[in-house]
Parts: C-alpha cells; structure tokens; sequence
C-alpha cells in the first residue's frame, strides 16, 4: 500500500505516509492563508525521508486523504457568506430563538448556569434575512396550503437585495414530503438562473439532515451554507495543488461520521472536527488489529481533553444531534465529547471549599501558561507539572518552549499557597491530584452514559498532554491499562489512512413495531422496506459517482428504536435489510431490547408501553485497504533498558518525598525497553509519566504500555486507600 | 367537649399516656406540620461527627464531590433520556442525594426546586414509616410520592425516593423527580385550573413503599394507572424513575470502595455546612436593610382580582429573612394557593438562578436565611387548599430575590463575593403555555403541557440588552423543543410556532428580551380541549429595575366557532391569514368567528381549526428609555422588534422612516424636551404621597392582601369585603363564577323583561 493521510490542524499539518512496509510521520506549521504550503512542507520531508520528489510519490499513492479543522476555524472566527433564509410562515424566529438553551449549548456546565451572563453566539443567519413563505404541510407529510409562488418570488427578491450569498430553505416537515422546498428550488433556479446568481447556492434541508426537527434541521443547513464557500475554495485549492504535483486521483476527505468521500460528495457540514473524529477511527482499527477490547480514545492538548469510545463488537456511537461549536445540529457525527481541560486549565483556590479548582478558564496558547514568560499570570496545570519536576524547562516542546520554573512557583505561591497554607509542591500535587480526577470523572460520566464499567477499557492516550497525565486518569478510573497508540504524534493523520469511502442516509419516520392499545405488531413490510431501499438507492448513487463498482457497495441498516413516548432512541444494527415476517420484526425487538438494557440496567425496559422505528439510517460503504499496525501487543520482545540521561527530583501525589527520578530519551521507545516507574520519558512530541507503581513497556511502532499490576492499583500513588 | 391535645390540665404522666394513646391508635398519617415548617439543617449526627473526624482532608472530600456530581449528571441523563413525560424530555426534572437525616446536600442539573422539597417526604418516611410495623424502612425500597401537603410543589411531580444502606446501615437517600403532567386529576395535565378542593387534584400519593426489594410491585403500580388518565405514562416513568435511582446508588457502592464510607457521609454533612456558611458570608457582605418588592397576580385562573404577593428580604449582619406578610389570604375554592414550604423552593430557585449561580444546588443555599409568612395566606397555605396552580403565586417569588438582592448589591464593592453575575432585571415569570388534553391522533389519551414554558424573555442587564425567550426563570438550559415533534405525537398544529412578539416587551437604556407569540388550533381528533395557567393579562408581572419599564400584559386570544383548515383552503384567505396575534384580533379576518380575549381559561373542548393564541412575555428592563443608544434603537427596528411608533414615541428618536437614518442633534433635543416634560409632570414626594395613596382599597376592586399595613389584610370587594388581622387569616371562599355570571345574566333578563313589560 501506499498513501498520504494528513490532518491539518489549527496548529500543525500533520502527514503520515505509507509506502508498503514503511511508514513515515511528519509535522509542519499549518499555513492557514494557504493551506498547501504546510501540507507541502509536511509531505516533502516525508518525501526526503523516502528519497522521493513530491511528484514521484503522488503518482504512486493510491490516495490522499485530508480530515481538515478548516470548517471549524471558519466557524470559530464567524467567516462565512451573508445567508439569507426560507422558512414556512410563523417559523421565523426558530433560529432566533434556539429552543431557549442556544446560550449555553457548547458551553461549560458552569457557564450555562450563569443565565444573567447568557449571550447567544453571533447569528449566523441575521433576523433581517429570515423571510417567511405561505406554505404548510402537517406531520403526515399532507398539504395544509399550498406553497404561493407570488409571494415565494417577492420574499426570494427581498433576500437577493438585500445581498444574500447563499440561500437556505428549511419548511416544516420537509423531511416527510419536500414538495414544497423542492418547488422552491425550481423556481429560484428559473428566475435566477446560473447567468444571474451561479455563486448564490441554495441549500434544501431536507437534503443536508433527513431527520425531524425545524431547529436543528435549520441549523445543520445554515452551518452548511456557512461553510461551503470556505471549504469549496480551501479544499479545491488543496485538490490543485496535488494535480500541480502530479497526482491524477480524486481527493478524498474525512467526514465526521466515520467515513470519506470525494471531494463533489462531502457536504461542509459533515468536515467538521473530521481531526478528532480520525482519531477515534484509529483508534477502533487499532483496537480491532491489535485485540485490545474496549478502548477509550483520549486527546489531551493544551485547551482541551477529546474523549472517544471504542468497544468491542463494533457497536458505533454517533451522536444525532451534536453540538457544533456553538450550534445543535442534526448530522451523524461520531460521538466525541470535549472536556474542557488541558494543559493550560487554569488552577484556582476555591474559597468555598477551601481547595484547588481546575478550569473551566484556560489559558490557551497565548498567554499560555505562567512558565510560557509570554505575559500569563495565572497558575495552570503545565506549571504543576513542571514545578513537580515532570517536565524539562530545557527541552518542552522539542525545544521550542523554553519554561521558566520561577515564574511558575511566583504564581502559585501568590495564588494558592497563601489560602490554602501549603508550600509550592504541596499546592501542584493537589492541582494534579485535581485535573486528574476530574477527566477520570469526565471519562466515567460518558462510559457509565452508554453502560459500560470503565475498568473494563483500555485508555488510549495520545495529544502532547495525554501521556504526562495518563497515570493518574487511569489510576481514578480503576483502568490498568495505558496504550500511547503508534504513531501517537500524527495519531489522527493516521486514523484518515484506515477509513472506508461510505456516505450516511437517513429519515425520520413513525413506525410502530408494537402497538400496545391494539396488542398488534408491525406487518406493514412494504412501508419499511421501501424507505430502506430508498436510502439505499442514495448511497447506491453516491458511491457509483465515485466511480465503485456496484459488487463492491456494502449496506449496513442502522434502527433508531425507543419505548412509547421517549426521548432516547437507542441504535440497533441489524443484519436485516428488509421486513419479510413477525419473526424479523420480533428479532428486531429482541435486539433493541437487549441495547436497552446494556445500557440503562436490565429491567429498565418497558416493551408494553409500545415499540417505535423513529429514524431509519443506512450507511452505504465500500470496504479499502486500510493501513496495518504492527502487532503492539506488550512483552513480545526484551531489549535492555538505556542509561538515563540524568536524575530529576520529582514530586508525586501521595508520597510525602520526593524521589530522584531517571529521566530518559526517546532511546527508551526502542521496542522492547522496559521501565519501572518513576520514571520519566522525554520525547520531541511528549513527555511520558512513568509513575510509581506503574511500568513501561515499548512495542512495536514505538508505541508504549504503561500497565499496572493488580497490586499496585490500591496504592498507585503511595496514597493510603481510605483516611479511616 | 374539649379537644384532648390540648386539655391543659393534664399532668405529665396523663399527658404522656395521652401521647402513648394516640400514637398507638393513630387514625391517619397526616402531613406533619413539624417537618414542613422547617428549612433548617438536621443538627450534625453523631455518626456524622465522627464520619467527619475520621476524614477530616478537604481535598479528599473534594473529590468524593466530584464523584457525586458525576452521579448526577449521569442519572439526569438517563431521566432526560428515558423519560416518558414530555417534561423530562425538556429538562422538567431532578436527581438527587441527601444526607441519612434527609437534607439535600447535592442535585443534578434540572429544577432545583423538586430537590429541595424531597427532604420533607424522606423525614416523614424517617419518622413515620421506619417505625410503623407494617411498614417499616429496607433495603431496596423505593418510596413514590407526589403530594404537596407532604412535601412537593405540586401533584402533577412525582418523585421516587430509595434510602441507601451499606452493612446495613442507612448511609443517605436518593432520589428521581419527574414533572409528569397527567394525574387523574379534574382537568387533564395534573395542574387543574378549575380545581375548587383537593378531591380534584388527582393522585394525591404520600410517601409509600412501590418498590420492594428493588422491584415495582404491579398491584400497587395498577392501582396508579387506574386512576390516571394516560397509564402508559405512569408505567413507563416509574421504571426510569427507579432506574436513575438505581444508578446513583451504584455509583455510591463505588464511592464507598474507593474513600470509604465515612468519606461518604463526611462529604454530604460538610457540604451543606460550606454552603450554609459561604451563603452567610455573603449576606454579611450585602448592607443592613430591608428591600421590598411586591407584585400582584391579576387573576385566581378563573376571574379577574387583585392579590398581593409581598415580599421583603430583612439583612442584619448574617441574618437574613424573607418576610411575606401582607400577602394575599389563601382561597380555598381556588387552585392557586401554595404552601411556605414549597414557596421556599422557589426563592431558593432564584437565589441560584439569578445571583448566585455557583452555589452547589443544594437545601443549604435556603437554610441560611429565615424564612416569615403569614398562616393561611396565599404563600403559605393549609392543607385544606387546593394548589395544584401552586406555581403560579410561586413563580411570582422566583424573581423577587433578583429584583431585591440586585437593589441591596447597588453599593457593594465589585470584588465581593456576594458579586457573583451581572446585575439583571426581572425575567418573565408566568408559565405561557398551552395545557392540553384528549385523544391523540394515535388513539392514544394524552393530558400534559407544552414546552413554550421554558423560553421566556430575560431582564435586561446594566451592561446589555436581555436575551429572548431564554430557558425559563425555573432552570437552566430548559428546552423549547421543536414543533415538528411535537405535532407526529399530538394534534395540533402551529399556525405560529413560536415567533418573537414585537413591541411587547420591558424598554430601557438596555431592553428585555422578547417573548414570543403561540397560535395553535387543534386537528385530527376526536376530542380535545386547552386549559392555561398563567396570569399577567392587565397587571405585568416582571417588572423593570432602575427605570426600566416592566414587560407589558398578556391575555389569551381565542377565534373560536370557525375551522381555520377549512377557511384557508378558500382562494385568497392565505393572502389575508395574518400570522400575528395582535393583527388577527384587531383585524378578524374570519368571518363567523368569535373572537375572545381573557385572562386565562379553565380546560375547555375545542374543535378542529379553532384558534388558541398566547405569548411568552418578555423581560423587565433595565435604566432610562431615553439613555439607550440611538442606534441600538435602529438596530430592533431592523429586526423588526419593534414598530417606528415606539422608536418615536417612547425612545423619543427622530430619524427618517426610509433611510432609518438618525438625526442625533434632533434626538437629543426631543429628548431633553421629555425629560424637562417629565420634571413638569412631576411633584414633590409629599404632594404625591398626598394625591396618590388612598386609605383602603377602592371598593369596585376585588382586592386580597394588606394595603399599606402588611398586618390588615383585605379580601373582596363593596359589601362582601372582608378586613381580617393578619395573624388570624381566615380563608376566603369565592363564589363560583359561573354562578356570579347566571345571576348577572338572570338580572339582565329580568331587567329586560321589566323593560318589555313596562313598555
């Protein structure tokens, strides 16, 4: 095999390269004004290492593979075209209003709290270019009045006046008949036609999210429009530039989802967080190549902690209703939970309760930490770690960051020490002690959310913070287990090299399995079966424009169930593609039943208040060559452990003293080297806590096991169990 | 014959055989008055005291805290998520957990509210059931309970609670609440306005045991599906109720095993014991005082009156109390009427709500202050009541501690800590929603309310303008929902969905944010009916703060005797269909309609195409109308928030119509020309005082509360008034109105007959 996959962050453009057995990971600045420079850096050094022109090697790859946080950096800095919006008269101020929480969605819990202080995000549509149309259509799909296409045409006038760049139409119940968006459509694109307006899209709803919901639906829309002129004109600069460079093939892009397409199938909408979303996807390939059960992805960087699951038996998690950035959306989105903590979280004394608190506030990159001397002067959990001797002030950051120690112990002394009457140390091994519990806290709430024990995972730990704190998470989560996955610098570069080309339909429908006032079970085959076969039929299409041949197109029919009145849907995957008998519908029931109860306790159940199909998804794919990991499995191989390359006191929670620590190079990810904590690992992308208890293992592909004995988990910090 | 508990000639020994005697042939656990009246913390245990000695690490403690909250946000999850209601689906809904003595030391995201009046069934069943042979306190019991008069806000919540042993012993409680809506009561949704007693509440459980050995015990689950109107409800909602419970009581297990069990027990005490301690420190931060705000609901849900809600807040060093006296008399053939414990829920609400947002949730919040009500008033009821429409005399308290605190904060250093938020006026306070019932288009019976509760418009703030329509002044991110779900389960359609109500809303230097308009009309069934629930129609409930002006009024509007489906279908009617409720009440496009408007309504049938219309009020605002920035006033007109009228008329800017251009030169002499009008228009204090205040309540007005003097209180109006001392409120019965207007009816005809007949 041979492939690019690169992830382009806010911060670096990361490339992975395979060329059959070798495998080349490279970073570059990302260059957000012109984002090929950085990818063409990233990819000429991976082509020095292989001896290569960049030509040369693009005519050899099967393909190039971009995940891009393009779409939300344009979200993030609110650029994006004037839209104007269609919707059914008396809906107009559905965005406006954002179902009364749009304040607090993408927020802190603390934030959302703070309802004096609310402000909703900077409208994306302005009040001033909503128009409403006479239309109506009820929830059976029948026409309550007809659309008026002379009022339709003075509204689409008034829009284009007032200088809307993109249109977007979202009616209500388009999704169970589009007629009328449809009709709009037609008649937009007869008196304007692409001579007039070619540059003016018009965004359906019912095409962009298939599900019910006039705010969410509106919303995934208008986040589209937003962003199809900025993905259009940095992904297509992006595909230029790998022509100019010889490479012949389409691009493919990363989809939130889970999957890819080319370039003319991706929706702007479904880019966004494609970075993280990678990630997770190399996370499960791992886990799969490597038997590794269940296994929680995390992402620790300096603003944020990403959280990912993954577990065995191919359960997918998506959330149907993400939040993006500030936004609910309705889009099949891998599910991926952002904790707002990192490495600059902000530690502060908490006068109630007369301890340490750790964020939600962050001191991002600039400032930055107090040890960055750019001007922060507040106490984050980098100046902890590094006032605990974990870090190098020599060598963070390969050397790009050089820490000032005294600055750091400034801080904390002024800002901890005093109220909490304890000296420097003391107060960062209760900042750390702090920060750690509360991403293990994080971690449980969303593993407990689906069911699941977090004992039984894996912790999968990658982001240049994630390995200096891994010890201690896994340690509150009762996790024994730490894999810092192959590859973990460009981790989610990695990830985009293992996808499938697959595209993700759904629709909103009310099907009743069982009905409990008539005591009767769904026979009415035809029906479901039908709207399986036509979203089938959509990514059939899909996929053959992309140039697949039709044996190859794979169907996977994914159920969104519930019990009588519910909120939850639960997803069922089912082997089935159509209804045939009772026995299929009951099979279905059976497994919706079970899911039910993994998740919310056995008995929770409630079949007798009636069974409803609420959304019907069909993920159309076709399986390729995915990139193959080495076996990482631990203890494969012995190999002697380096010298040190020197001692450092460091500090751990629990332990009174502190010990000298043996501080190693990245020598120490030799496959095979085994370290017995403390130590601690300083390679050019992270730093490794080896902490007491714990050992170290290097395996193939430099990746590391931080594993635990049983023995060690009732004292991994030296800590006594119970105060009693 | 004397009343025996009170026979004071009895010596002690005769009156503990009494006591023995009464409490060995006890007629019937009533609610005990002893455990309702107080919101203080249990005192320290001595299981507590040594807990806490053993685990004396703050930071420790600080973690088992977050464990706990990690519980609750897992457990709210679940209810949101399982919930059949479709209050929990937006939120309408609390987990939490309590000490072994009962106070509630933490709650999850959700109302607040539900969790602080749990102490109240969880002592009773400490006191009562523990000891009761038949029926005593295990392990994995599950306690439903949903009746005010034992602790609650109203009988439409119902609440599962599950005490939480280790080795045996009871280490603390937990518990589930879910606003349910349906519960059999004489109207569906569980709130019936027209109730006149409490025999048309519904479901009126006490705490009893549903839950054996962690199961649901189906005779007694039957017996409640028997007597509500939607069983599907009840059923499914028990279990998810039970199944959260579950949850937090694993995640306890895990507690214990990880810090141990005095850790556990440690935490929950000193929890509340910060708290207490943290609000105490703020109250000595605010300056000695007394603030008063007072406010009047303009309707009991079934006729117009006038009934004070008073309150003050008294600050004295540390101690702080909240005195309602002067209030209202409870009504005892009204639904409105609520009691002092469930009313301190709510001031605790916006306590949390709008000053102190990062104060843990919890009963401590309230215990700090004292709390002061006169007996049977409309705030502090008996249990004679009815008040399944406790929310609306208790809304009216959830903006009193932001209009109060916000005056007392005015000279208190930035930097204190009793400084938690931005100042902000009032936020709508009336629950402006559609209460429905009948027969789905499923064939299903259904009876609940819609989720426009929880988007009312917010105060404006010192800084800015207030945001629209936010999540209710009950709690935080609560969810409008969306229209089109709720149409595939109920039939009725949006004519308007929810559309920001232009002109009515609290101006200022900084404006309230706008409500929102609902216009409804029925379709597809057999049988269905609207009640509402709010008032606010002619007297506005959330006021302004430092001049800002209050939000403005809102009546129900109604087109009732037509089919709008039928009517539009005709050619040209769309075109003249007006989508506004002020256009379509002014204008009456729909020949043959009866077009009303009133307060409120009691549950009343309709049918298919009739039009219902309300709207979600908006915000007090904040400062002088003739401070606001010209161009912000430009900027509402672009957004069409409001018409040119007002821009001239009340912000007095001159600007030309078409450009919206602003002349500023022009602007600041008509508004110098305003403010030497208004000093025309002005009096001295004395002079005023003089003119304005009158001895009593004028006669015509049907007037309940104290005027002038908090110790007289008044009910009634002309010859049926009734003047009674404030600590010796008497109930008041209304006439039915109904029968009120038959008599006004018969007198007419019988003048008209007089008429005919002489002439």
């Amino acid at each position: 095999m041979k492939r690019v996959s690169v992830d382009i962050g806010g911060t670096f453009t990361d490339c992975f390269v395979v060329w059959d057995d070798r495998y080349i990971e490279t970073k570059a600045l990302t260059t957000r004004h012109n984002l090929a420079l950085g990818f063409n850096e990233a990819l000429d050094e991976a082509c020095s290492t292989l001896g290569f022109t960049r030509s040369e090697l693009l005519a050899e790859v099967d393909s190039v593979r971009y995940a891009t946080t393009l779409g939300t950096n344009a979200l993030l800095e609110r650029k994006g075209p004037r839209i104007g919006l269609l919707t059914t008269v008396g809906f107009r101020s559905t965005v406006n209003i954002g179902r009364g929480r749009a304040y607090g969605e993408g927020l802190s819990f603390a934030k959302q709290r703070d309802m004096p202080n609310a402000d909703r995000p900077e409208a994306l549509v302005r009040p001033e270019m909503v128009r409403e149309i006479r239309e109506r259509i009820d929830y059976a799909g029948t026409v309550l009045m007809p659309l008026d296409e002379r009022d339709l045409r003075v509204r689409l006038r008034e829009l284009v006046d007032a200088g809307a760049e993109a249109l977007v139409v979202c009616l209500a119940n388009a999704v169970v008949n589009p007629e009328h968006e449809l009709l709009i459509q037609k008649i937009y694109v007869e008196d304007y036609p692409e001579h007039m307006l070619g540059s003016v899209p018009m965004l359906l709803s019912h095409q962009v999210a298939g599900r019910k919901g006039e705010y969410i639906r509106t919303m995934s829309t208008v986040l589209d429009a937003f962003l199809h002129k900025a993905m259009y004109f940095g992904l297509s600069a992006l595909e230029l530039n790998l022509c100019a460079s010889g490479y012949t093939k389409p691009m493919l892009v990363v989809h939130n989802s889970g999957g890819m397409a080319q370039l003319n199938s991706t929706d702007a909408l479904q880019t966004v967080h494609s970075g993280p979303v990678s990630g997770i996807a190399a996370a499960e390939h791992l886990a799969r190549q490597a038997n590794l059960g269940n296994v929680v992805a995390t992402d620790m960087g300096g603003t944020s902690y990403d959280i990912g699951l993954v577990v065995d038996g191919g359960v997918k998690f998506y959330d149907f209703m993400p939040v993006i950035e500030r936004w609910l959306v309705t889009v099949p989105m891998v599910h991926l939970v952002t904790l707002g903590s990192g490495g600059g979280s902000i530690a502060t004394y908490d006068g109630m309760y007369k301890t340490v608190k750790c964020g939600p506030e962050s001191a991002g990159s600039d400032p930055g930490p107090a040890c960055y001397d750019r001007g922060g002067l507040k106490a984050t959990v980098t100046d902890a770690d590094l006032l605990l001797g974990y870090l190098d002030p020599h060598n963070y950051a390969n050397g790009h960051i050089k820490l000032n120690p005294r600055r750091s112990r400034q801080t904390v002394e002024d800002q901890l020490c005093d109220p909490l009457d304890i000296d420097a140390v003391e107060a960062c091994k209760l900042i750390k002690r702090t920060v750690d519990a509360d991403m293990a806290n994080g971690v449980a709430t969303e593993l407990r959310a689906f069911g699941y024990d977090p004992s039984e995972f894996t912790l999968l730990s990658y982001g240049g913070n994630g390995s200096l704190h891994a010890c201690g998470i896994a340690h509150n989560l009762g996790i024994d287990r730490i894999l810092a996955p192959p590859f973990a610098a460009v981790f989610s570069a990695c990830g985009a090299g293992t996808l499938d080309q697959m595209h993700i339909h759904e629709m909103s429908t009310f099907l009743v399995l069982f009905q409990p006032k008539t005591k009767t079970l769904f026979t009415d085959y035809e029906v479901f079966n039908d709207m399986v076969a036509a979203l089938e039929r959509r990514g059939h299409e899909d996929l053959l424009r992309q140039g697949f041949a039709e044996r190859d197109i794979r169907y996977r029919l994914e159920l969104d169930m519930r019990y009588g009145n519910q909120r939850v849907t639960t997803s069922v995957v089912t082997d089935l593609r159509r209804l045939r008998s009772l026995h299929d519908v009951a099979r279905i029931i059976d497994q919706f039943h079970r899911s039910y109860g993994d998740r919310f306790g056995e008995g929770s159940q409630s079949p007798a208040a009636g069974v409803r199909i609420n959304t019907i998804r069909v993920c159309s794919y076709v399986e390729v060559e995915a990139v193959r990991f080495a076996d990482i499995g631990p203890g494969l191989r012995s190999a002697p452990s380096p010298a040190p390359i020197g001692l450092r006191r460091c500090h751990f929670v629990g332990l009174d003293a502190p010990i000298e620590t043996p501080i190693y190079d990245e020598r120490a990810l030799v496959h095979g080297v085994a370290l017995e904590g403390p130590a601690v690992v300083t390679t050019p992308h992270t730093t490794y806590l080896v902490e007491p208890g714990w050992r170290f293992e290097a395996a193939a592909q430099r990746a590391v096991w931080l594993v635990r004995p049983q023995a060690g988990r009732g004292n991994p910090h030296g800590q006594p169990e119970h105060n009693a | 014959m004397g009343n025996l508990n009170t026979t004071p000639e009895l010596s002690a020994p005769e009156q503990q055989l009494l006591k023995d005697f009464l409490e060995e042939h006890r007629l019937f656990y009533a609610p005990d008055q002893e455990i309702l009246r107080s919101h203080a913390l249990e005192p320290r245990s001595a299981r507590e005291e040594a807990a806490i000695e053993r685990v004396n690490d703050l930071h420790r403690l600080n973690q088992v805290r977050g464990r706990i909250i990690s519980a609750m946000e897992e457990s709210f999850r679940m209810v949101e998520q399982m919930g059949s209601a479709p209050g929990a689906k937006w939120g309408d809904l609390v987990t939490a957990v309590f000490t072994a003595s009962g106070d509630m030391s933490e709650s999850s995201a959700g109302i607040v509210a539900f969790a602080t009046v749990s102490p109240y069934p969880i002592k009773f069943i400490k006191k009562y059931w523990a000891t009761e042979p038949t029926v005593g306190l295990r392990q994995g019991d599950g306690f439903i309970h949903n009746d005010s008069r034992y602790g609650n806000i109203h009988n439409t919540d119902q609440s599962m609670i599950m005490p939480f042993y280790h080795d045996g012993e009871l280490v603390c409680w937990v518990s589930s609440t879910v606003h349910e809506g349906e519960n059999g009561a004489c109207e569906p949704g569980g709130m019936p306005a027209s109730a006149i007693s409490p025999w048309d509440e519904g479901l009126r459980m006490p705490p009893f045991r549903i839950v054996e050995d962690y199961k649901v015990r189906r005779d007694l689950l039957t017996f409640l599906q028997n007597s509500v109107r939607d069983p599907k409800l009840q059923y499914e909602d028990v279990y998810v109720k039970l199944f959260a419970c579950l949850r937090i009581t694993e995640r306890l297990r895990a507690i214990i095993a990880e810090f141990g069990v005095d850790a556990l027990i440690a935490f929950l005490r000193v929890n509340l014991e910060d708290t207490e301690a943290e609000v105490k420190r703020r109250i000595r931060e605010m300056p000695d005082g007394i603030v008063r705000y007072t406010s009047w609901a303009d309707s009991t849900l079934r006729e117009p009156v006038l009934l004070k809600t008073n309150c003050e807040l008294h600050i004295r060093g540390d101690r702080a109390t909240w005195m309602l006296k002067g209030s209202a008399p409870q009504l005892n053939n009204r639904a409105i009427n609520c009691l002092g414990s469930s009313l301190k829920a709510f001031i605790l609400t916006g306590l949390v709500q709008q000053m102190w947002p990062d104060l843990p949730r919890n009963q401590a919040v309230f215990s700090a202050f004292g709390f002061e009500a006169d007996e049977r008033s409309l705030c502090n009821c008996d249990n004679d009541a009815p008040m399944p429409m406790s929310i609306q005399v208790a809304f009216r308290y959830l903006i009193k501690p932001g209009q109060i605190m916000n005056k007392m904060m005015y000279g208190v250093p930035l930097e204190a800590r009793a400084r938690q938020t931005v100042v902000v006026a009032a936020q709508y306070n009336q629950p402006a929603t559609f209460i429905y019932g009948g027969v789905t288009q499923h064939l299903e019976i259904t009876g609940n309310f819609c989720a426009d509760i929880n988007g009312a418009g917010q105060g404006a703030r010192s800084n800015r303008d207030g945001e629209h329509a936010l999540s209710g002044c009950f709690v935080f991110m609560s969810d409008t929902g969306e229209q089109e779900l709720m149409e595939e389960e109920l039939p009725m359609v949006r004519l308007v969905a929810q559309v920001l109500a232009k002109d009515r809303v609290g101006w200022g230097k900084y404006r309230g944010g706008l409500g929102y308009e609902q216009m409804v009309s029925s379709r597809g069934t057999p049988m269905w009916g609207f009640m509402t629930g709010q008032t606010g129609s002619e007297f506005c409930s959330a006021p302004g703060l430092f001049g800002g002006y209050s939000s403005p009024a809102y009546p129900l509007c109604r087109v009732k005797g037509i089919n709008v489906f039928e009517w539009l279908k005709k050619p040209g009617n769309a075109e003249r269909f007006p989508y506004s409720i002020v256009a379509l009440m002014n204008d009456r496009p729909i020949e043959g309609g009866v077009y009303l408007t009133s307060p409120g309504t009691t549950f009343e049938p309709t049918t298919e195409g009739e039009i219902y219309m309300m709207c979600q009020g908006s915000g007090g605002g904040y400062g002088d109308v003739l401070e606001r920035d010209p161009e912000l006033v430009m900027q509402d007109l672009n957004q069409d928030l409001l018409s040119d009228e007002t821009a001239e008329r009340i912000f007095k800017v001159v600007y030309e119509r078409g450009t919206r251009r602003v002349d500023r030169a022009a602007t600041a002499l008509a508004r110098d020309a305003e403010r030497a009008a208004r000093k025309a228009r002005g009096k001295p204090f004395k002079d005023f005082v003089a003119a304005w205040v009158k001895p009593e309540p004028p006669p015509e007005l049907p007037y309940f509360g104290s005027w002038g003097d908090d110790a007289v209180i008044y009910a009634g109006s002309g010859s049926s008034r009734i003047v009674m001392r404030g600590d010796d409120i008497q109930p008041v019965w209304l006439p039915d109105p109904r029968e009120v207007r038959i008599a006004e009816l018969e007198a007419r005809i019988a003048a008209l007959t007089g008429s005919a007949e002489r002439a």
